[in-house]
């Protein structure tokens, strides 16, 4: 039998629900629920302006909350029925803030349907009928978080837990909200609670297992006609007499026999497609206690993902969890290309040919060969120690991606930033893995500086911001490390172009502070004379300067000779027109052109 | 007082009274239905908030979530309780008289118009069973035109019905009491809600709301 599936019914439901353990609660866990409060608010405002809810909406929003939990999904025809409804209550009582009591006051002589399912449902509220079960979904979200986080999570990364750890750290949390109930005067009884059953004993088994139950009531009919009538214990209390009110059941069919032979296999073919053991939740705080509680008994543990940092089933030793990340790849894969490409760089780091080998480095050559890629030494610390950043460094980091994001559309194109923010989450992984030095991630964050004060500047004067060239190719700066002779003379050419650029940035973030000085000052002495704004340049008139737009060159030639006219003291940025962007022209060539003209040399 | 179109403003001025008296029999059924299952649940100002601000919406207490069935009503499902119906629009045509001192634009409505008006909610089922209701139409008429203050409109003769037709409801229960309770509060209030409700149904009818309304 499987452990890791356990199966749930519901009141008033005669379906099974399964529980996949550990899955169930990682997906509700992380379940966005964005598109639901997006759909909800549509149904709101739609319901305004017709005075209904658009049926089509309210049900599609319902699907995809059901998604998120089975219980949700078990129970939304009964309870969650008007989640929709609640979602606008809280939604029109957070947005106008006002109380529930006022809402309903404003509902309390409805004029739509819309606003009488309003005033119903607050009503429901305030009856103890019924809960905002919106809200309800959200708190137990942060529940389910917080519990695991409590639980499973450890100080060191990768640390294993024992059996009794997990099991105490369960049962401290668990007895932590019952002394809190204790306190605030709530009988345990109310809180929610879990029944394990079987099919027949299940509160609603007589419609559960519908067929034989008829067989059973046909039997005995004519009893049970004349038998007494205990529909009025349905809504009393009734605690204290389980035993006396099952006695007076059974009273009716304590002579009964066992069934004909056809009608006992019809009992056993039911019983044998239904499961022998079901869960009976009375709420989804009690399904999802079930999970953590029936995981901890089957040793389903979870463990927080060394790269990411969510957690995950922890089904064997790996520290990494399956889930895709910004790179494409789960983070699993990731660490094994990168242990691969580790292997692979140690391999052709060794000296190649048996000649001019050493014994000892042929031994060790030999040895590397053997050695199968599972089995991968792993390079030298001093190269690959995750680089510790300083607080303050992140803080500027993230400074900067704020003032950036602050600015997208604005001074920013959006595809320019996802490009920055790309290489910002490259370079922190570079660091993490030992890829990057610190001062790389500097450079550029100083980069990143004059680009935020470039965007700045665009905004202010409503210019579009012209795209800005990368400082470097993150690709290439991983530790230099990967740089072979082969490419070093274009490697040479990208840096002087490099150069060039930043070069540039330097002058035009000066002149940039500059115009900022200029205008903060005109804006003070309340002077006309400010920086004049002419579509999309600045005029050069006053302040003789333009919005960086990057020099684009046809060719190599071209980009040294404009260098060349800089070093002659002709400083191109002193020519008044502005410089024209060509469209780089790219040709597909074969690799045997492109490097016909070397193999000539 | 010059009416729209007189004899529908007389004939909704009755159906106001009708729906007013039907709503306010229907509210202690539900008031009953509280007392049964939802005592500790519901709060009875709300119960008061809702009926008295849908005086003529005759199931409003619906939306509280209260349900009238022979389980929670079981007691007020005799032939006896039933005639309560139309003693309560009785109780509420005997004050039509009333209406004349309601004055819009300087007009009230005539004797005339007051008397139909009665013969209208009358035609409608209202009826003085076994004499309970003391007040008389003509009385009321009398002593509004010598100005004199009227009684206010109390549940004594509902309280006195019910110990008299209805044993049920006449047992010392917690039900009954709560009931009993309940109806000397909403009786008062209840009227002075539907005198008000009455007012701005009439101010509806009048000919001076046509010409605003094909002025526009």
């Amino acid at each position: 039998m499987d452990n890791s599936i356990v199966r749930f019914a519901v009141y008033d439901n005669t379906n099974f629900y399964k529980i996949e353990l550990s899955r169930t609660l990682l997906h509700f866990t992380e379940f966005d629920f964005t598109y639901f409060w997006e759909q909800c608010i549509e149904a709101g405002k739609t319901a305004r302006k017709t005075g209904r809810l658009p049926q089509n909406i309210v049900s599609g929003a319902k699907t995809v909350v059901g998604r998120a939990h089975p219980y949700i999904e078990a129970c939304i025809g009964t309870d969650y029925s008007e989640i929709v409804t609640d979602c606008i209550v809280e939604y029109i009582c957070h947005s106008e803030r006002i109380g529930l009591e006022e809402l309903w006051a404003r509902c309390i002589s409805p004029k739509n349907p819309y606003e009488e399912a309003i005033f119903r449902r607050i009503s429901e509220y305030k009856a103890n009928r019924a809960m905002n079960r919106w809200t309800s979904i959200v708190r137990l979200q942060e529940y389910a978080k917080n519990k695991m986080n409590f639980i499973f999570d450890t100080d060191t990364i990768g640390a294993k837990l024992s059996d009794d750890t997990i099991r105490a750290r369960k049962e401290y949390f668990d007895l932590a909200v019952s002394v809190a109930a204790n306190e605030l005067g709530c009988p345990g009884t109310a809180l929610p609670s879990v029944k394990l059953c079987t099919p027949a004993t299940l509160p609603n088994a007589a419609f559960v297992v519908g067929k034989v139950s008829k067989s059973i009531y046909r039997r005995f009919s004519d009893d049970l006609a004349e038998g007494g009538d205990l529909s009025a214990m349905e809504k009393r209390d009734c605690s204290k007499i389980r035993d006396q009110l099952a006695m007076e059941a059974y009273s009716y069919v304590k002579g009964m026999e066992r069934p004909n032979e056809i009608e006992m296999n019809f009992a056993l073919e039911t019983f044998r497609e239904t499961p022998a053991e079901l869960y009976y939740p009375d709420s989804l705080k009690a399904a999802i206690d079930l999970e953590f509680e029936l995981m901890v008994r089957n040793k389903i543990y979870m463990r927080k993902c060394e790269n990411c940092g969510r957690f995950f089933a922890a089904l064997d030793d790996n520290t990494r969890c399956d889930r895709v990340n910004s790179s494409g790849k789960t983070c699993r894969r990731q660490y094994e290309e990168l242990v691969e490409s580790i292997t692979v760089e140690a391999r052709s780091s060794l000296p190649q040919g048996g000649e001019n080998v050493s014994e000892e480095n042929a031994e060790t050559a030999n040895t590397m060969h053997i050695s199968p890629v599972s089995s991968v030494v792993i390079p030298p610390p001093e190269v690959r120690e995750p680089v510790v950043v300083p607080k303050e460094t992140e803080k500027r980091a993230q400074k900067l991606y704020n003032a950036l994001y602050k600015r997208v559309n604005k001074g920013i194109d959006e595809n320019e930033f996802k490009e920055w923010s790309q290489y910002l989450s490259n370079m922190k992984r570079n660091l993490k893995i030992g890829e990057a030095t610190l001062k790389q991630y500097e450079e550029f964050l100083d980069y990143s500086d004059r680009l935020a004060k470039e965007v700045k500047l665009a905004s202010k004067n409503k210019t579009v911001h012209a795209p800005v060239e990368k400082p470097f190719d993150m690709r290439n700066s991983s530790g230099g490390s990967g740089d072979t002779g082969e490419n070093t003379e274009t490697s040479a050419e990208i840096t002087e172009e490099k150069d060039t650029s930043e070069d540039e940035f330097v002058e035009i973030a000066q002149l940039s502070e500059k115009i900022e000085k200029n205008s903060a000052r005109n804006i003070v002495s309340e002077s006309p004379k400010v920086p004049q704004v002419e579509g999309t340049v600045v005029s050069s008139d006053n302040i003789k300067v333009k919005p960086f737009t990057p020099q684009a060159f046809d060719s190599v030639f071209d980009a040294m000779q404009a260098g060349n006219d800089g070093e002659d003291g002709e400083s191109p940025k002193k020519k008044e027109k502005p410089v024209e962007i060509k469209k780089p022209k790219w040709e597909r060539i074969s690799r045997e052109d492109a490097f016909k003209d070397k193999d000539e040399e | 007082m010059l009416f729209i179109n007189e004899a529908a403003a007389i004939s909704g001025l009755a159906d106001t009274i009708i729906k007013g008296g039907v709503s306010l029999y229907n509210a202690m059924k539900y008031i009953y239905s509280i007392a049964e299952d939802d005592f500790y649940n519901i709060n009875i100002k709300d119960a008061f908030k809702v009926v008295l601000n849908n005086i003529t919406d005759t199931d409003c207490l619906q939306g509280l979530g209260l349900h009238i069935d022979s389980r929670t009503c079981a007691e007020m499902q005799s032939e006896e309780y039933n005639h309560v119906l139309a003693l309560m629009v009785y109780s509420l045509a005997v004050r039509i008289p009333t209406l004349k001192n309601v004055k819009i634009n300087d007009e009230n409505m005539t004797d005339d118009q007051l008397y139909r008006l009665y013969n209208a909610v009358m035609e409608k089922g209202a009826e003085n069973y076994k004499d309970m209701i003391a007040e008389t139409f003509l009385e009321t008429k009398y002593l509004v035109r010598k100005g004199k203050k009227l009684q206010p409109f109390t549940a004594d003769w509902y309280k006195t019905y019910i110990y008299t037709y209805v044993p049920e409801l006449a047992e010392i229960t917690n039900k009954n009491m709560f009931l009993l309770g309940f109806a000397d509060v909403l009786f008062a209030m209840f009227y002075s809600c539907l005198e008000e409700e009455i007012r701005n149904k009439m101010t509806e009818y009048t000919a001076d709301n046509l010409s605003e309304v094909e002025g526009k």
